[in-house]
C-alpha cells in the first residue's frame, strides 16, 4: 500500500479530538447559559422556600398548642 | 330465562370447539400429506448396518477428529483442518474461561456469560448454528448486522443515566473528552503496526479495535458492526473483559500520574440541580449533536430519547421497560450474536491477540489522558478538580466512577468523590459517541 497510513491515522486523530473538545468545549458553554436562564426566569428554590416556611409556620402552631394543652392541664392539676 | 342463556352459551362453545377442532384436523392433515410427500422424494430405503455407520459418521466425536472436507464456515467459505477440529476444542475452553470469569470472578457476567455460551454454541460441528439459517445466525442478522441492538442497549443506559452531576459542574465533562485520547492515539498505534508490517489492519479495521478504548460495549459493538465485522466477536469480548477489569487496571495508572497531595484534594459540593434543567439537557445535547456531526445522533439520539423519557417524569412505565425489561431482553440477544462470532475460524487468528494488546493500550492511555487532563485543568484558577476523577472520563458507568472513589478514599476517609467523578463519566459516554460519530463520517 503506498499511501502512508500512520499519516492517516495522525490526522484522524486530530480531526477526532478536535471534534470531541469542540463539541463538549460548547456543551459546557451552552449548558451554563441553559442553567443561568433557568435559574432567572424558571426559579425552582422559591416554591421550595414556601413549602419549607408553611410546614414551619405548622410546627409553630402545634407547639404553641402543645404548650397551651400543658398550660391548662397544669392549671387544672 | 338464566338457564336458556347459560343454555345458548354452552350449545355455542361446544359449536366453536367443534368448529376449530375441525379446522385443526384438517390443517394437520394437509400438512402430513406434504410431509410424507416430501418424504416420498428424498427418502429411500437402506439396510439397517448402513444407517448405523451413517449416523456414527455424524457425531460429534467423529467431526472433531476426522472433519468433514466439504464443511464451510458460518460465513460460507472454507474452513482448514485445525479450525474445525483443535480450534473449536481449543474455543471451547476459552468458552469454560469466560464462564470461569463471569461466574466466580464477577466479571459483567451480564454480558459475558451470553457471549460465552454463543460461542459455545458457534463451535459445535456440523450444527452449523452460527451459519445464516441457525438460531445465532438469525440472531445476529436480525440485530446485529444492522447495528439495532446497540442502539437499544443506549436507550437503555439512557434512561438509566443521571446528568445531575454533570449539569451542576459542567467543566469536568472535558476530563470525559480528554479520556477519548485513547482511542485515537491507539488508532495512531495500530495503523502504525500495521505500516511497518507486524500486522495487515486496514484503516477501518484500526478504527474500528481503537473504539475499545471508549471503554463504552455498545459503542464498540456498533462501529465493529459497521467498519469490520470480521473483528466483532474479538473487539466485543476485548471491550467487555477490559470494563470488567477498569477496577484492576486504573488504579496503578491513577497512582503513577498524581502526588499524594493530589489525591486528597477536597472538591467543592455539587450545587442542587433543577427538574427543568434536566429535562432540557437531552434535547439540548441531541440539537448540538444535529448541528455538529449529524452521524453521531443514531446513538447520541437514542441515548438523549431514553434519558428525556427518564427526566419528563410522566412516562414511568416507558422508563422502567427501558431500564429492565427492554435492556435485559436485548442483552441477551446481542451477548448470543456477538457470541456467533466466537466460531474457531474467525476468533482464532493471529489479530485476535494484537486486538486484545492495543485494546488494554487503548483503556490505559485512555485512563492516562483523564488523569492529566485533570492536571492541566489545575494549572487555571477555579475551583481545584481532584485528579483521581479524571481516570473516570472513559466510559464504563458506573465502574470508572467507583474506582475513582475507592482511590480517594484510600487517602483520605472522609472524601467522597463519587457524585464528582460520575459527571466525567457520562461525559465520556457522550464523548465516545461523537469519537464514534467521527470514525463513522470519515469513511463515509
Amino acid at each position: 500500500m503506498e499511501t502512508n497510513l500512520v499519516m492517516e491515522g495522525v490526522k484522524f486523530m486530530f480531526l477526532g479530538m478536535g471534534t470531541v473538545f469542540a463539541f463538549l468545549i460548547i456543551m459546557i458553554f451552552t449548558v451554563n447559559l441553559m442553567s443561568f436562564i433557568i435559574h432567572k426566569f424558571f426559579p425552582e428554590p422559591s416554591a421550595v422556600n414556601e413549602t419549607v416556611s408553611d410546614s414551619t409556620q405548622q410546627d409553630n402552631k402545634k407547639i404553641i398548642a402543645a404548650i397551651t394543652a400543658a398550660i391548662t392541664y397544669h392549671r387544672q392539676g | 330465562m338464566k338457564n336458556i342463556v347459560i343454555k345458548l352459551l354452552a350449545s355455542m362453545m361446544l359449536f366453536a370447539f367443534a368448529f376449530s377442532t375441525n379446522a385443526v384436523a384438517s390443517e394437520h392433515e394437509q400438512s402430513s400429506l406434504k410431509a410424507s410427500a416430501h418424504q416420498e422424494e428424498t427418502y429411500q430405503p437402506k439396510p439397517f448396518g448402513e444407517m448405523i455407520v451413517g449416523f456414527l459418521k455424524d457425531t460429534g466425536v467423529v467431526a472433531f477428529v476426522n472433519p468433514d472436507p466439504n464443511e464451510l464456515s458460518s460465513t460460507g467459505e472454507k474452513m482448514s483442518d485445525f479450525h474445525k477440529g483443535w480450534g473449536r476444542i481449543i474455543m471451547i475452553l476459552i468458552v469454560f474461561l469466560l464462564f470461569y470469569l463471569g461466574i466466580a470472578k464477577g466479571f459483567e457476567p451480564l454480558l459475558l456469560l451470553p457471549i460465552a455460551f454463543g460461542g459455545l454454541l458457534a463451535n459445535i460441528p456440523i450444527a452449523n448454528i452460527a451459519g445464516p439459517h441457525g438460531f445465532l445466525g438469525v440472531i445476529y442478522n436480525m440485530g446485529l448486522a444492522n447495528e439495532m441492538f446497540p442502539i437499544i442497549i443506549f436507550m437503555g443506559v439512557g434512561a438509566m443515566t443521571d446528568f445531575g452531576p454533570l449539569l451542576s459542574n459542567p467543566k469536568t465533562a472535558l476530563l470525559g473528552g480528554a479520556a477519548q485520547f485513547g482511542i485515537f492515539g491507539t488508532l495512531v498505534g495500530a495503523v502504525a503496526l500495521a505500516h511497518y508490517g507486524f500486522v495487515d489492519f486496514t484503516l477501518q479495521q484500526a478504527s474500528a479495535i481503537s473504539i475499545i478504548g471508549g471503554a463504552d460495549g455498545p459503542t464498540s459493538i456498533f462501529i465493529a458492526t459497521k467498519l469490520a465485522p470480521e473483528l466483532l466477536g474479538a473487539i466485543a469480548v476485548a471491550s467487555y473483559s477490559y470494563m470488567a477489569m477498569v477496577p484492576i487496571i486504573q488504579p496503578p495508572i491513577m497512582r503513577a500520574l498524581t502526588t499524594e497531595k493530589e489525591r486528597k484534594i477536597k472538591m467543592t459540593t455539587l450545587r442542587h440541580v433543577s427538574r427543568l434543567e434536566k429535562l432540557v439537557f437531552p434535547i439540548l445535547v441531541l440539537m448540538l449533536a444535529i448541528l455538529v456531526l449529524p452521524e453521531s445522533t443514531p446513538l447520541i439520539g437514542a441515548f438523549m430519547f431514553g434519558n428525556f423519557l427518564k427526566e419528563s417524569g410522566v412516562v414511568e412505565r416507558l422508563n422502567d421497560t427501558l431500564q429492565n425489561s427492554l435492556i435485559n431482553i436485548t442483552t441477551i440477544f446481542l451477548g448470543l450474536g456477538v457470541g456467533s462470532k466466537l466460531a474457531a475460524d474467525q476468533f482464532l487468528v493471529p489479530n485476535t491477540m494484537f486486538i486484545m494488546v492495543l485494546g488494554i493500550i487503548a483503556f490505559s492511555v485512555g485512563t492516562a489522558a483523564g488523569v492529566l487532563m485533570a492536571k492541566f485543568m489545575n494549572l487555571f484558577p477555579g475551583h481545584k478538580i481532584n485528579p483521581l476523577i479524571g481516570s473516570a472520563g472513559v466510559s464504563a458507568v458506573p465502574m470508572a466512577a467507583r474506582v475513582s472513589n475507592k482511590v480517594g478514599m484510600e487517602y483520605d476517609r472522609t472524601n467522597m468523590l463519587l457524585m464528582h467523578a460520575m459527571g466525567p463519566n457520562v461525559a465520556g459516554v457522550i464523548g465516545s459517541a461523537v469519537a464514534a460519530g467521527v470514525l463513522i463520517s470519515l469513511f463515509q
